[in-house]
C-alpha cells in the first residue's frame, strides 16, 4: 500500500490528504493541513490529483439548475468587481479558501469583528476592491462601516432577488451605468463607470422621475478609477425613470441641468 | 501526478474539445461576459448537482450555487491550469461552499436530514440522474472500492460529514477512516484515469 511508504516523512498531517480533498475535515484541521501543504509540494500535487477524482464524483451528480438562476448570476457578475491575478504563488494559496462572492462579502460586513479579522487576513488587493466598491478612502473606512452595513445588506438583497433584472445605459458626455432592479422590492442598485470628472463645485445627482413626482435619490460619491457606487434607490413607482444630471455639489431638490441619462424602469 | 498535464474534462462538459473550459475561464479572468455565459452553461448543472446533493434544501442550494458561480467570476484570475483542471477547481469551490453551509447550519432538522443522507446507497449516484458513460464510469469505480472505502467516500463527499463523524457513524477508529479515505481517492483517481 502506497500509504505506508509515505507516512514515514509525511507523518500525521499527510494522512489527512483524503479527508482534506473531500472537505471532510474540521476548520482547525483544515487550517493545520493547509499550513502543511504550503511547505510540501509533493502533498500539493497529491491533493491536486485527488481533487480530479472528487470532481468526477461531483459532475456525476449534475442536475439542471433552477430556471432564472442564469439571469441572476450574470446580472450579479456584471456588478461584481473581479480580483486581479495573484502576484505570487503564496497569495493564491492562502487567499482562495477565504474568498467570498461579493454577496457573501456584504453579508460578512454585517459583523464588524468578522470583518476586522477577514480584512486583516486578506491580501491588500481584496481590501482595496471592497474600498473601491464602497467608494471610501482607507482612512475613513472604519467610520463609514456602520452606515455601509445597512446599505450593503440592501444591495445584497437586490442582487439576489428572484426578479432581479439588469439594464445598462450610456451617459451623455461619457460613461456607462449598470442598474440591477427588483420590481418586487421596488429597489434598484446603480453603479457607473467612466463618468466625466466634474469640477469640485459640481457633482452628479441621481433622480427618480415619474408620475409620482421627481425625487432626488442621492449625489453620487466620487470613487477611484472613475467607478461610482453602488448606490441604492428605493421606493420605485410605476412609470418611473432613472435620470442623472450634473448639479451644484450640495445637490438640489429638483433637476436644474440637462438630463445626461434617462432610463425607463 | 501533474506530469501528464491538466486532466481531461469530463465528457459532455466541453463542446470545444479538451482544454476548452480552461480557456473560457482565462477569458473570464479578463472580464469576458460572453465567456462567463459559456462557463455557466458548461458547469451550472454540475455545481447545482453537487451542492443540492450535499445541502438537500433546494432554496439554499440555489443560493449557494449562485455564490459559487459568482466566485468563479470574481476569482477566475486565480485559476492555475498547472495545478489541475478547471472542472476540479470549480467543483472544489462548490463542494467546500456546500459543506461550509451545512456545517454552519447545525440544527436539529439538519441533523435529521443528514441521517437520511447516510442511508443512501452508492448507486444512487447513477440512479438519481439519467445514465451516461461518465456517470456509469464513476459508479463502476465506486463499486471497485472496498465497502469501508466506499462508505467513507459516500458519507464524506456526498453526506458532508467530517472524517471524525464518519468514523463514529461506522464505528471505526478515526485513524483507520483517514487512511481509508486517502486510499479510496487514490484508487478512484487511478480508476477514473484522471491526473496520472
Amino acid at each position: 500500500m502506497k500509504l505506508r511508504g509515505r507516512e514515514g516523512h509525511g507523518r500525521e498531517p499527510h494522512t489527512l490528504a483524503g479527508a482534506y480533498a473531500m472537505d471532510a475535515i474540521s476548520a482547525p484541521d483544515r487550517a493545520r493541513f493547509e499550513r502543511h501543504l504550503a511547505g510540501c509540494e509533493e502533498c500539493a500535487q497529491e491533493i491536486a490529483g485527488l481533487r480530479e477524482a472528487t470532481a468526477r464524483l461531483a459532475t456525476a451528480t449534475a442536475v439542471p439548475p433552477p430556471s432564472g438562476l442564469k439571469e441572476r448570476v450574470l446580472a450579479a457578475a456584471a456588478l461584481t468587481r473581479q480580483q486581479p491575478p495573484p502576484v505570487s504563488q503564496a497569495d493564491a494559496e492562502t487567499e482562495t479558501p477565504r474568498m467570498r462572492a461579493i454577496v457573501s462579502w456584504f453579508r460578512a460586513l454585517a459583523l464588524p469583528r468578522q470583518m476586522a479579522v477577514a480584512a486583516a487576513a486578506l491580501a491588500v488587493v481584496a481590501v482595496l476592491a471592497v474600498a473601491v466598491l464602497f467608494g471610501v478612502a482607507n482612512g475613513s473606512m472604519r467610520d463609514q462601516l456602520s452606515a455601509d452595513q445597512a446599505s450593503s445588506q440592501q444591495i445584497s438583497a437586490v442582487l439576489t432577488a428572484r426578479d432581479a433584472t439588469m439594464m445598462t445605459g450610456a451617459v451623455t458626455g461619457g460613461g456607462t451605468v449598470t442598474i440591477v432592479m427588483s420590481h418586487s422590492m421596488r429597489t434598484l442598485v446603480f453603479t457607473a463607470a467612466g463618468l466625466h470628472a466634474l469640477p469640485a463645485s459640481r457633482g452628479y445627482e441621481l433622480w427618480l422621475i415619474g408620475p409620482a413626482g421627481d425625487r432626488p435619490v442621492t449625489m453620487l460619491p466620487a470613487g477611484p478609477h472613475h467607478m461610482t457606487g453602488p448606490v441604492i434607490a428605493s421606493g420605485l413607482r410605476a412609470g418611473d425613470h432613472l435620470a442623472l444630471t450634473a448639479e451644484p455639489a450640495g445637490g438640489t431638490a429638483r433637476p436644474t441641468a440637462p438630463m445626461m441619462l434617462d432610463v425607463l424602469l | 501526478m501533474r506530469s501528464a498535464g491538466p486532466a481531461p474534462e469530463p465528457a459532455g462538459a466541453e463542446p470545444g474539445g479538451p482544454g476548452d473550459l480552461g480557456a473560457q475561464i482565462r477569458l473570464v479572468a479578463r472580464g469576458d461576459a460572453g465567456a462567463f455565459d459559456a462557463v455557466y452553461d458548461l458547469l451550472a448543472a454540475s455545481v447545482f448537482g453537487i451542492v443540492v446533493r450535499v445541502i438537500r434544501d433546494p432554496a439554499q442550494s440555489e443560493e449557494v450555487t449562485q455564490d459559487v458561480l459568482l466566485e468563479v467570476w470574481r476569482t477566475a484570475s486565480k485559476f492555475d491550469a498547472e495545478r489541475g483542471s478547471a472542472t476540479a477547481w470549480v467543483m472544489t469551490l462548490a463542494h467546500r461552499r456546500a459543506v461550509d453551509r451545512v456545517r454552519s447550519v447545525q440544527k436539529e432538522s439538519e441533523r435529521e436530514r443528514r441521517t437520511a443522507a447516510a442511508d443512501i446507497p452508492y448507486d444512487e449516484v447513477a440512479e438519481a440522474v439519467e445514465s451516461s458513460l461518465e456517470r456509469e464510469r464513476v459508479r463502476r469505480c465506486l463499486g471497485s472500492l472496498t465497502e469501508l472505502q466506499r462508505e467513507s467516500v459516500t458519507l464524506a463527499y456526498y453526506g458532508g460529514y467530517t472524517y471524525g463523524q464518519v468514523a463514529s457513524l461506522l464505528g471505526v477508529p478515526t485513524g483507520t477512516i483517514k487512511t481509508r479515505m486517502r486510499d479510496a481517492l487514490i484508487r478512484l483517481r487511478d480508476c477514473l484515469g484522471v491526473a496520472g
